[in-house]
């Protein structure tokens, strides 16, 4: 089942709902002190005013809530050193969507009436287009923390950007580590649930065949389902059996694959996606052993990443648990080179800019916009588990030619 | 036949944790009326306990043990302070009291231990198989069979045998005829909250260490096929519970096993289609009693 290419008319009626109620409480004087935006338009100082519509609670928060932490040590040190170009600072407005696409909705209308120059919205396909949608309409850049479908994009317009690498672009590496590794016979298990895990197994697949591999069975689950006995039996039934299995599915339901997957005693080699890196996984020691998987980075106190170790510590008083952290972190530094580009608050300035951001200097890689499909242009890196720690196998940008197209 | 023994051992591994839960339900819905909604969360916190058990060292049976009587204790608790100040009010309220509940607990999850969900270690021995036949069966699944089997036995024997047993079957039938025959209403509904506290605890073990992790939003779907187990059953139903948890499972593994590839996405929804049409047969589900409204 796929998405739609947009919102349904339920999502527009509660979007025009919102709007509507949000425009007579301004009418009646409620909100009326940031009703009007903030932005000039010269390259005097002034306010960018960062409206997040992220999940806190709910579903989403494990990727929402440590880019926002990313985020606002970002903004907290930019602000520290007097602002972007000592002159553009940061406010960031904080609403949570509790990772229900039509609280996103309304939150997004919420933060576009209070004047913002740009829009955050959560790490997911779904929630994102509801909001986005709202930024779209209103001329206001809209950025997705870590939504990967490159259906995003698409289904929005072309004031919706995400901070990710698009699906398409994931699966191709994992095709590509499959066809080196020698690999002839996949299996792939997807579930119908989000547009995330619906279609990321069609990426691989199409990759994978293209490069002489065969998919020999396709799997479904439900997300959050009791137990994934069945599927394991199938796949042992598999004839020929498969010798790598690639898989989307993130916690809490690969965590439960992979337990009874290895406790039927199949030992397929495992490729999975950026959902699935966190210490959870780590944590399944053994059982986790040699899953390798697509990631924006490696995330080690070392290298480049050493100072965010230290600054996130010093905020936060804890390490960073999540790549996430990093891609927050990193979000800000493209809104940063952007005002540098477009030197305004001013929300078309911002839009302009973005379109044509070209080697923004992130922490994990550079970030390019410019030429691409909105998606952002950065390296994928493939990680595998070893010793129940993050191993860097390498770092890849797939000729764009290569990648399957965007499936709407 | 190896696809036969595959199929009763995932049917009967599900439908055991499903009854424990729907009898959770069932046990305070026989005395309060009330379908808690809170009772995913009794799961959840008997999770994190199991979870703080096994990251402190102590012994895993030990861990294990102390995480049920923390949901029993917790629903008990959770009776105390949110249920018996509104006991006497209509089922809308008692309803929106058990979901305020429930979002306060998962909040509570969130903010005060991680949005995250967290892994569960459990013993290797645990992670392997066996082979019975050609067949491999996972340990997982036969220690979810075995506690499933005998706490249904126990619970037996407790309604069976025991004057709290009696009172709690007896308060399914008719509440009021209890409490004029001197079971005394707030220790009978305490008690039943306390055992279907130990029951979501039970039921959370099982499915802790069958999915590997806890999160704060892990009850939510439990509780949902809960609550249509306990209507297929007949709400209020002990026997009830228990035969439409292993009815749900028994159809939910036959469409995950047999359904065409092309028709697999429709699955829940096929799923509750039958649902529905075992409804519309038994109305007040399969062990139901017949609802008789005096004019």
């Amino acid at each position: 089942m796929q998405r739609k290419s947009g919102p349904s008319k339920v999502t527009k009626m509660v979007v025009s709902l919102s709007a509507i109620m949000l425009l007579s409480a301004c009418a009646t004087g409620e909100g009326e002190a940031t009703a009007t935006s903030s932005a000039p338009t010269t390259s005097e100082a002034c306010t960018v005013k960062v409206g997040v519509a992220g999940s806190q609670t709910g579903g989403l928060a494990y990727i929402d809530v440590p880019n926002l932490e990313g985020f606002e040590l970002w903004a907290e040190q930019v602000n520290a050193a007097g602002g972007i170009d000592g002159k553009f600072t940061i406010e960031t407005v904080v609403k949570d969507t509790r990772s229900d696409a039509a609280q996103s909705a309304t939150v997004a209308a919420e933060l576009v009436a209070e004047g913002i120059s740009i829009l955050i919205t959560p790490g997911d396909a779904d929630p994102s287009i509801a909001a986005g949608q709202l930024a779209q309409d209103e001329g206001i850049t809209a950025v997705s923390w870590f939504g990967s479908s490159p259906i995003l994009p698409l289904a929005v317009g072309d004031h919706m950007f995400s901070n990710a690498f698009g699906d398409n672009t994931q699966a191709k590496v994992l095709a590509d580590h499959a066809t080196e590794m020698g690999y002839q016979n996949a299996y792939t298990l997807g579930s119908p649930d989000s547009a995330y895990t619906n279609l990321l197994p069609g990426y691989f697949k199409e990759a994978f065949e293209a490069n002489g591999g065969k998919v020999v069975g396709e799997g479904t689950f439900s997300m959050g389902q009791a137990s994934f006995s069945v599927i394991v039996d199938e796949i042992k039934a598999l004839s020929p059996a498969p010798d790598v299995i690639m898989t989307p599915a993130y916690e809490p339901d690969f965590p439960t694959f992979i337990k009874a997957l290895r406790g039927a005693g199949i030992t397929a080699a495992v490729l999975g996606t950026d959902g699935i890196d966190s210490p959870t996984t780590l944590a399944l020691a053994d059982i986790a052993e040699g899953v390798t998987y697509t990631t924006a980075g490696v995330l080690k106190n070392e290298g480049a990443m050493s100072t965010f170790f230290t600054d996130y510590n010093a905020k936060y008083g804890k390490d960073p648990e999540t790549i996430y952290a990093v891609t927050g972190y990193e979000l800000g530094l493209t809104l940063d080179a952007v005002v540098k580009q477009a030197q305004s608050c001013d929300a078309d300035a911002i839009w302009q800019a973005w379109s044509n951001l070209e080697g923004a200097q992130g922490i994990t890689g550079t970030i390019s916009y410019k030429g691409g499909d909105r998606m952002a242009i950065r390296e994928v890196a493939l990680v595998e588990i070893k010793n129940s720690e993050r191993s860097l196998v390498g770092t890849f940008a797939p000729d764009p030619a290569t990648v399957p197209k965007a499936q709407l | 036949m190896d696809a036969l023994i595959s199929y009763l051992v995932n049917v009967i591994s599900l439908g055991g944790t499903y009854a424990l839960l729907a009898l959770g339900l069932a046990v305070v819905f026989s005395v309060l009326g009330l379908i808690n909604f809170a009772h995913g969360e009794l799961m959840t916190l008997t999770g994190y306990v199991l979870l703080a058990g096994i990251l402190t060292g102590q012994p895993f049976w030990l861990a294990v043990l102390v995480a049920v009587i923390a949901g029993g204790i917790s629903a008990a608790l959770m009776e105390f302070a949110a249920f018996r100040p509104v006991r006497n009010a209509s089922g809308a309220t008692l309803l929106m009291t058990s979901f305020a509940v429930s979002m306060l607990l998962q909040v509570l999850f969130q903010n005060g231990i991680s949005p995250r969900g967290q892994a569960v270690p459990v013993p290797t021995w645990l992670t392997t198989s066996l082979s019975i036949g050609n067949s491999q069966i996972s340990k997982v699944q036969i220690m979810s069979i075995t506690v499933g089997v005998l706490s249904l036995l126990a619970l037996k024997f407790f309604f069976d045998r025991s004057y709290w047993g009696w009172a709690i079957r007896a308060a399914a039938d008719d509440f009021e005829i209890v409490g004029l025959m001197g079971v005394k209403a707030s220790r009978l509904i305490m008690f039943a909250f306390l055992l279907s506290g130990l029951l979501a605890g039970v039921a959370g073990v099982l499915w802790v260490i069958q999915r590997g992790s806890v999160d704060p939003l892990m009850g939510f779907k439990p509780v949902l096929a809960a609550f249509i187990v306990a209507v297929i059953g007949g709400l209020g139903s002990l026997t009830g519970a228990v035969a439409g948890g292993f009815i749900l499972s028994a159809i939910e593994i036959a469409l995950q096993t047999w359904l065409p590839p092309n028709v697999m996405p429709y699955r829940d929804a096929v799923t509750y289609t039958l649902v529905v049409i075992i409804l519309s047969i038994f109305p007040n589900g399969i062990f139901g009693k017949k609802s008789q409204e005096k004019v």
